[in-house]
């Protein structure tokens, strides 16, 4: 049991991976740094390391080597910081699932406290480093990574359930893994709606000691289930005990917000922005509320540092735009506020679908706010043309920002067509129907309003029912037609999308796989899981859609085991 | 805290300022680490440069504990990081940041474990402390420092022993000084203030079930010299 210290690493054998093989991308902005990492790495007997002294240099070298490790400072003075650059790489796929990236920063901060941030490093390091704790942590990446590949690989292909059971089969012989086992399996019976277990593997892990992520999922877990105040005490208690535990403020303004909280919600996320506000969703969270609250000062201070913030960040938003453009018409600055809707078209021109119809909507509402009815009446001309050219629709919030405006400038049809849309996909969302029926009343329109609703919700039942009745009295070549036909009529609507890819799954089952039947339920089955996460009806047929499939030769990524 | 524009600047400069000197420690330590492992140690320079790694490794030990206060590690505003940890890749750790310097200085460091044992802990706290209180051990030992950890009555107990002379009565007293929090006097007069004071305040953070960690000082242990005791509920 005694050792000394020339046989120094008795538990772990340092032959256990083959590190000189390995490919390195080192990321410091000090020169000194690089090289001592360098000379760490090559005492590992590597040879194949890249440097980049900047997070833009990089993003470069990522864009075109798939490394093996990645070692990056967390500061790298101007530009990207080494988060950004995680996130921007795991974003754009740029880094492998089996890629180890380790965070290297002078200092314990609150963003690496483990559950805080969204997208984790495989480990943090502290400096001064030392040969022996980077061996060390690598060693143990690749071990946590071995025991989880499996799971992983489940889990990108949204097949939680297998995952969970993959997670099941380690858990008890395990040892160090095991908490973090539970947790994967936690989260994995979240994202399946089956909360009973999920919170079973939280309790598990409170047994042995008082995770603040543990206790935070507990709330979550209440929250989904309405329970929200029960939710907010315990994030509460989370944050008395731990201060920096950033998640549970972005956890508890939710609660907040899900109560009818604002004012309580909007303080909660402004502590969260001071001790940590660098994050592109908590300043437009903050933003967004602050604005709704008629906050102006506070909306501009988050917008603004939203934007900021975002300037490097993949994860940057248009929101932060319209957001400093609403303001701006507040303020009486329409100029101003034009600029901020030209910068959005400069910045996202590209990517986002919306984004015309957004910013045309923001500029009407901007005239409007000023008190440009003539202007935001040809805005909300221009808006109705836009939406003539095209057939597809927007997310919802975006299509009743639109029908407000329309109303608001005296548009009749159009707000109508949009809001009929909302209805038909969302036909059993009580909430939104209310939301729906007071634009209506707003635009004077009560009795037609109730109308339409009614009319449109039996439109999408009626969809929906002749798809079930194919599918239950066996005829399921017409009832996969049928249901194709519903889902280009109603492309959002949760239960059409889930009674479309039932019924596919069913004509394999009876009929045999296939591969573009397949493939078409897949997409049907992400498209329902963008709209609202974590539904029980996901998981089970994402499982029972994957079981269908032909087994593979050998998992995907052979990199993986080359070890 | 005071949020006027100038306490603001101050800290940027006192973050990026800390950012800097570990930057430059940590070229300092590895490069002289590295010439050390290069250099046969009947060199006539090998003792001077021991010297120097014993001297950087003190400084860099001193500025990490001084950050960790400055962050106010003890409280629950510190970033505290539990996760379980087998415990012989702990040791390992600790060992291998320390290995240079012990072999410069001719100290032989003996791991007593179970690898495998999990614990739940901050591990770079901890290896912090412990490196701390090896690099302590290695200037008043004679030739030997032992690292033993183990499960004693439901709580993880780290001892860092050596074969030295022991400690001083009034180290053994510092060392209780800093759990009790009384006779802080104590503390900065002593050389080693910093050091227990830190790890007292370590130990503290590792709480459960109503109970948290202590650090003690003795005379004993498997060689008969100083030990350093932390034990984690």
């Amino acid at each position: 049991m005694n050792s000394i210290m020339s046989l120094l690493t008795v538990s772990s054998p340092p032959s256990e991976v083959d590190w000189a093989s390995k490919s390195y991308l080192v990321v410091d902005d000090f020169a000194g740094v690089r090289q001592l990492l360098r000379e760490g790495l090559r005492s590992l007997g590597a040879k194949n390391i890249d440097q980049a002294t900047s997070g833009g240099e990089a993003m470069g070298l990522l864009g075109r080597t798939r490394y093996d490790v990645v070692l990056c400072d967390h500061n790298l003075g101007e530009g990207k910081d080494g988060q950004q650059v995680l996130e921007e790489a795991r974003l754009r796929n740029l880094v492998n699932p089996s890629t180890v990236w380790i965070m290297v920063s002078a200092e314990k901060s609150i963003e690496s406290v483990m559950g805080a941030a969204e997208h984790q490093p495989d480990a943090y390091l502290i400096k001064p480093i030392t040969e022996g704790v980077l061996l060390a942590r690598l060693n143990r990446v690749w071990k946590k990574k071995q025991v989880f590949r499996l799971i992983d690989q489940a889990y990108a292909e949204k097949d939680y359930l297998r995952a969970a059971r993959l997670c099941d089969e380690q858990i008890d012989a395990s040892g160090v893994h095991e908490i973090e086992l539970l947790r994967m399996k936690a989260c994995l019976m979240e994202r399946s709606g089956e909360f009973e277990q999920a919170r079973n593997a939280y309790e598990r892990v409170l047994a042995q000691r008082e995770y603040q992520w543990a206790r935070a999922g507990l709330a979550k877990l209440r929250m989904a289930n309405g329970e929200y105040e029960q939710a907010r005490q315990i994030f509460e208690g989370v944050i008395a005990e731990n201060p920096h535990y950033i998640d549970a403020y972005d956890q508890l303004a939710a609660t907040c917000q899900a109560m009818g909280q604002f004012e309580e919600a909007c303080a909660v996320l402004e502590r969260a922005a001071r001790l940590s506000p660098n994050s592109v969703p908590r300043q437009r969270n903050l933003g967004t509320l602050a604005f709704k609250l008629g906050n102006i000062a506070l909306a501009e201070k988050a917008f603004r540092k939203c934007v900021a913030v975002g300037e490097y960040s993949v994860r940057k938003t248009p929101d932060a735009y319209f957001g400093m453009a609403r303001v701006c018409g507040l303020k009486n600055d329409p100029k101003e506020a034009l600029q901020w809707l030209a910068a959005a078209q400069r910045e996202f021109g590209g990517e986002q679908g919306s984004l015309g119809l957004r910013s045309k909507t923001t500029e009407g509402l901007v005239y409007h706010e000023s008190g440009d009815y003539r202007r935001a009446r040809r805005s909300g001309d221009e808006l109705e043309a836009l939406l003539r050219e095209r057939a597809d629709r927007p997310d919802i919030e975006t299509c009743m920002e639109m029908a407000t405006l329309l109303f608001a400038v005296g548009v009749r049809d159009a707000p109508v067509d949009l809001l009929c849309y909302v209805i038909r996909n969302n036909h059993d969302h009580a909430v939104l129907l209310d939301e729906v029926q007071k634009l209506f009343e707003k635009a004077r329109m009560s009795e037609e309003g109730e109308e339409l609703i009614r009319e449109s919700c039996k439109q999408a039942s009626d969809l929906m029912n002749q798809g079930v009745l194919l599918w239950k009295t066996g005829k399921l070549r017409e009832a996969v037609e049928w249901m194709r036909n519903a889902r280009v009529a109603l492309p959002n609507n949760q239960r059409i999308l889930f009674n479309a890819a039932q019924v596919l799954v069913s004509h394999m089952q009876k009929y045999g796989f296939d591969a573009a039947l397949a493939q078409e339920a897949n997409e049907v089955l992400l498209q329902v899981d963008r709209l609202q996460p974590g539904q029980q009806r996901f998981a089970q047929l994402m499982e029972q859609l994957v079981a269908l499939m032909p087994k593979e030769e050998a998992p995907a990524g052979g990199a993986q085991q080359a070890a | 805290m005071d949020e006027s524009p100038r306490s603001h600047e101050l800290f940027l400069f006192l973050a990026s300022t800390a950012h800097d000197m570990k930057n430059s420690i940590s070229v300092l330590s590895g490069t002289l680490e590295r010439l050390l492992a290069d250099a046969p140690p009947a060199a006539p320079a090998y003792p001077h440069m021991a010297h120097m790694l014993n001297q950087t490794r003190r400084l860099n030990n001193q500025l990490m504990q001084l950050l960790a206060l400055y962050k106010q590690v003890g409280t629950s505003a510190y970033p505290f990081d539990m996760q379980p940890i087998e415990v012989g890749q702990l040791a390992d750790q600790v060992a291998a940041s320390e290995r240079v310097l012990l072999q410069s200085c001719g100290v032989a460091l003996e791991i007593d474990c179970d690898p495998r044992l999990v614990w739940h802990l901050d591990e770079d706290l901890i290896i912090g402390v412990l490196a701390h209180a090896i690099h302590n051990a290695a200037n008043y030992t004679r030739d030997r420092v032992r690292l033993a950890i183990a499960e004693v009555d439901g709580c993880l107990e780290l001892r860092v022993e050596d074969n030295g002379p022991g400690y001083p009565q009034a180290m053994l007293e510092a060392g209780v000084a800093a759990m009790t929090g009384l006779g802080g006097v104590n503390f900065l007069t002593n050389s080693a203030g910093l050091g227990l004071y830190f790890s007292s305040e370590v130990a503290k953070m590792h709480r459960h079930r109503g109970r948290h960690g202590t650090l003690g000082l003795e005379n004993g242990g498997a060689y008969g010299g100083g030990c350093f005791v932390l034990t984690l509920p």
